[in-house]
């Protein structure tokens, strides 16, 4: 973050009298060589988009449709027409797993979007304001935490959720606690800072102080939260889905994929066992990308490496 | 600090209460009780009645969370239709068999997260250290349906197929058999305090690593103190405080009961019964349970923070 005034010439100068050798880095920069020195974030990054493909490529390559049975070949294990098998009234199972995926993917994607937007509308609102408004919201975050998760999530999804999209508002809905308490967090603390009271010094209004100022400076912290919580929400909604209140068959979720194979699991865990590990891979994947983030924007917060 | 924690109970209170409100509203207004009986109006009118009567369904929604209210406050919980049993006695009996794997796994797992963070902490980028992290990122990416399921499927049904041993069961409470109870609630223990240890042993590592670096422990060794005096009783003390409150948090959603877990291995605890509660609906099972959970989660957090003023005398509460 050079001074705007500090030109290209005075920066060799410094660096010249300073005896310095390099060149000074643009907070990006920096964050860009610390991401891709990680390469656990690397690997997670090259999954996730593997993974991806996987699911919007397979239902197309395939020639079988994931809601297609077929009476006379139930229950078949791998094969050459069948990659995954087929399920118990013959579905094609590596075009429903496929399938599944693209669904929980999308799931996962829309929680995070408005989970975020939740979570940063009512976060920053309560940092930049305080007074009443944080009352209420530290109160709904409160309250959000304090009702077990799975309670909310089965009630409604029981009346409203069989559609994937009434899941992901749901869950966007539980979930937006965390992101509002880190932008409140960020936001209070830029509030007090000088460009702040000099932007107001220079006349400009609360909402754009918020969101010409402020906000910009949340995105770090937000965009590591977002990886974490696709994470979160796969994995939540495959657990609903798996307790039988999610999305509800035919549409098939990796969840719901494995708590329709969970029956026959002792006589053919393959079928528990390969929507299952999509699972774990995603969320595998999205921890690592999350963590490289994390190291890349906030060196700081890796307290191992300050020696 | 008894002031204190008499305050933090009872600024709990409202915010326990909307809950209870909320929870109880919410249930009323997206499950019909009266659906089996709508079918079968005219002749089972009697029924029907009942059901009015005992959930109060003739009054507004948002009256009846009182009835219920009233009827709590005299120690009646009312009766849980899916047990068919009063609503305390369920929360005791199952209660105890949550507990049954709630408090093991637990306790397996402060203990390892425990060893396995000061492990890491003092060997940073060794091999081990390498391996630890990355099992723990691992442990972490797995739903507890699927590791247990995962477990269910290796240990006890492919293990006795390969060997013969019977050691471990699939799940369910069959006998009082205590060998038998052993082998039904290890697997389900594993589960839980695998997915516990995962993510406790990362956080317990940072922690401890930003200890060990700080200059108290560098005095400590330079006054010739021995290392296992410095890591345990110097550094350790003070990489607990975070992981104390962890650790509540952890506890008091074990004995609420896991709903997975217990879901996976048909284990007859709180939270298996939480869903059938729900989309019966069984009003008063549903919140009895979410009050249990409830002051076990105040209970705990307050315990944990109190706990802080032990390791750390300077934090004080008054």
């Amino acid at each position: 973050m050079t001074d705007s005034s500090t030109t290209k010439l005075e920066v060799d100068i410094a660096i010249a009298t300073e005896g310095l050798t390099a060149e000074p880095k643009s907070f990006g920069k920096l964050a860009r060589e610390r991401f891709f020195k990680h390469k656990l974030a690397i690997a997670g990054f090259i999954g996730l988009v593997l993974i991806a493909s996987i699911f919007v490529l397979g239902p197309w390559l395939s020639p079988w449709a994931f809601d297609e049975p077929n009476v006379l070949n139930r229950r078949a294990g791998p094969s050459r027409d069948h990659p995954f098998g087929t399920d118990t009234i013959g579905r094609d199972l590596f075009v429903r797993t496929t399938m599944g995926g693209r669904y929980s993917l999308t799931i996962g994607a829309l929680v995070a979007v408005l989970a975020t937007l939740i979570g940063t509308l009512l976060g920053s609102a309560a940092g930049f304001f305080g007074k009443w408004i944080d009352t209420v919201v530290s109160q709904l975050v409160n309250l959000v935490l304090v009702v077990p998760a799975i309670i909310v999530l089965s009630v409604v999804a029981l009346r409203f959720g069989a559609q994937p999209v009434g899941i992901a508002v749901v869950l966007a809905l539980l979930l937006w606690t965390r992101i509002a308490r880190v932008v409140r967090g960020v936001v209070m603390q830029f509030r007090e800072q000088e460009f702040v009271m000099a932007a107001r010094a220079a006349g400009a209004g609360s909402g754009r102080i918020l969101f010409r100022h402020i906000l910009p400076n949340v995105f770090g912290a937000v965009i590591v939260e977002i990886t974490l919580l696709i994470g979160l929400a796969i994995v939540l909604e495959s657990t609903l889905s798996f307790l039988g209140v999610g999305v509800k068959p035919p549409t098939p979720t990796l969840g719901n994929l494995v708590f329709q194979a969970k029956g026959d699991i002792n006589s053919d865990p393959i079928r528990v066992l390969l929507p299952g590990m999509f699972i774990v891979a995603i969320v595998l994947c999205v921890n690592f990308l999350g963590d490289g983030l994390r190291d890349a924007i906030d060196p700081r917060s890796r307290a191992d490496e300050k020696e | 600090m008894f002031a204190y924690s008499i305050r933090r109970i009872l600024t709990t209170i409202p915010l326990l209460l909307v809950a209870l409100y909320l929870v109880y509203i919410g249930v009323s207004v997206t499950t019909d009780p009266l659906a089996e009986f709508r079918l079968c109006l005219p002749r089972c009118q009697e029924g029907y009645d009942r059901i009015v009567e005992l959930y109060n369904l003739d009054q507004s929604v948002f009256v009846r969370p009182f009835g219920w209210a009233a009827d709590a406050i005299t120690g009646d919980f009312g009766t849980s239709n899916v047990a068919g049993q009063p609503v305390s006695t369920v929360l005791w009996e199952r209660g105890i068999n949550s507990a049954m794997i709630a408090i093991p796994a637990f306790l397996l797992a402060a203990v390892l997260a425990l060893l396995l963070s000061v492990y890491s902490a003092r060997r940073q980028y060794s091999a081990g250290d390498y391996v630890l992290t990355g099992l723990s990122f691992f442990g972490i990416a797995f739903p507890a349906f699927v590791l247990g399921l995962v477990l269910q499927v290796i240990f006890a049904i492919k293990l006795p197929e390969w060997t013969g041993w019977k050691l471990f069961y699939t799940g369910g409470k069959r006998t009082d058999n205590i060998g038998e109870i052993i082998g039904t609630v290890t697997l389900p223990v594993v589960t839980l305090a695998t997915l516990f240890v995962a993510a406790d042993s990362r956080f317990g590592r940072a922690a401890m690593l930003e200890v060990i670096n700080s200059d108290f422990i560098r005095t400590a060794r330079a006054k010739g103190l021995s290392e296992r005096r410095v890591i345990w009783r110097h550094a350790l003390r003070n990489a607990l405080i975070p992981l104390v409150t962890l650790w509540a948090l952890n506890f008091s959603a074990l004995l609420g009961g896991s709903v997975i877990t217990e879901s996976v291995f048909s284990w007859p605890g709180l939270g298996q019964i939480l869903i059938p509660a729900l989309q019966r609906p069984d009003l008063d099972m549903v919140m009895g349970i979410v009050i249990f959970t409830a002051i076990i989660t105040v209970v705990f957090n307050l315990l944990a923070d109190l706990l802080y003023g032990v390791l750390d005398p300077r934090i004080r509460y008054d």
